[in-house]
């Protein structure tokens, strides 16, 4: 009697379990790296999963693929390319932040400012290059020409970018 | 990793600021309309000294005086 009742309730438990699809390794297919890139007021990738990224770190230009060796690089102002499920790839201009390779493919790209390149203006970029190489080269406080080197730093490789 | 800007006494928040402020006034009109808005910062502070109130200051100010005497000294 009491085995048949625990047999019964047995019966109404496992329907649930063979319905919801365990997440495995597999389940995040073994070329794709599921990338989330986020600034503080947008979001432009969610857990997407895409091919490949490349990042502009301080310790040089690395291309991300699929299963990299966990690792958190620090990104200079530069340009990030994603490579794409269906074959497009998709540029953007960061202005700094970092990038953090964790296991089982998962890479997430924090930056304050990023947009595509077709957002610029090479005007502004040229008349603020002018602008801080002014104040740069000037006898500003210390303070001041560091911040305009700052900006000359930015500002030189979005006018690379915008080439 | 030595950087000119931390040599300078710079602050690595400082640095993201700056850099994101110039990245801003790059873009095209339209957006950097929008943009310009997320530079803007109009904090302030006041210290609390036994119970009191003291001054309510601005905070961009009262970072750019603390910055001063120390990049001077450099």
């Amino acid at each position: 009697m009491n085995s048949l009742r625990i047999a019964r309730s047995a019966l109404r438990v496992r329907p649930t379990v063979t319905r919801a699809a365990k997440r495995g390794y597999a389940d995040v297919t073994p070329d794709k790296i599921r990338l989330s890139l986020a600034l503080p007021h947008q979001s432009i990738y969610k857990s997407q999963d895409v091919v490949q990224v490349n990042i502009p770190a301080e310790s040089g230009e690395m291309g991300i693929l699929a299963n990299h060796v966990p690792s958190i690089e620090q990104l200079k102002p530069g340009l990030i390319e994603v490579i794409e499920e269906q074959g497009g790839s998709k540029q953007f201009f960061l202005s700094g932040g970092f990038a953090t390779v964790q296991p089982d493919s998962r890479l997430s790209i924090n930056a304050v400012e990023g947009y595509p390149l077709e957002d610029f203006s090479a005007d502004a970029v040229r008349n603020q290059i002018s602008e801080a190489q002014k104040i740069a080269g000037g006898s500003g406080s210390e303070q001041d020409i560091a911040e305009a080197k700052i900006e000359l730093e930015v500002l030189e490789s979005l006018q690379a970018a915008l080439k | 990793m030595a950087f000119a800007w931390k040599a300078a006494g710079i602050t690595y928040n400082r640095y993201l600021a700056v850099a994101a402020r110039v990245v801003r006034r790059s873009l095209k009109d339209d957006k950097r309309l929008q943009a310009e808005k997320r530079g803007e910062m109009d904090l302030r502070f006041a210290k609390w000294e036994n119970g009191k109130q003291g001054e309510s200051r601005n905070l961009a100010e009262a970072n750019e005086q603390a910055a001063q005497p120390h990049a001077g000294g450099q």
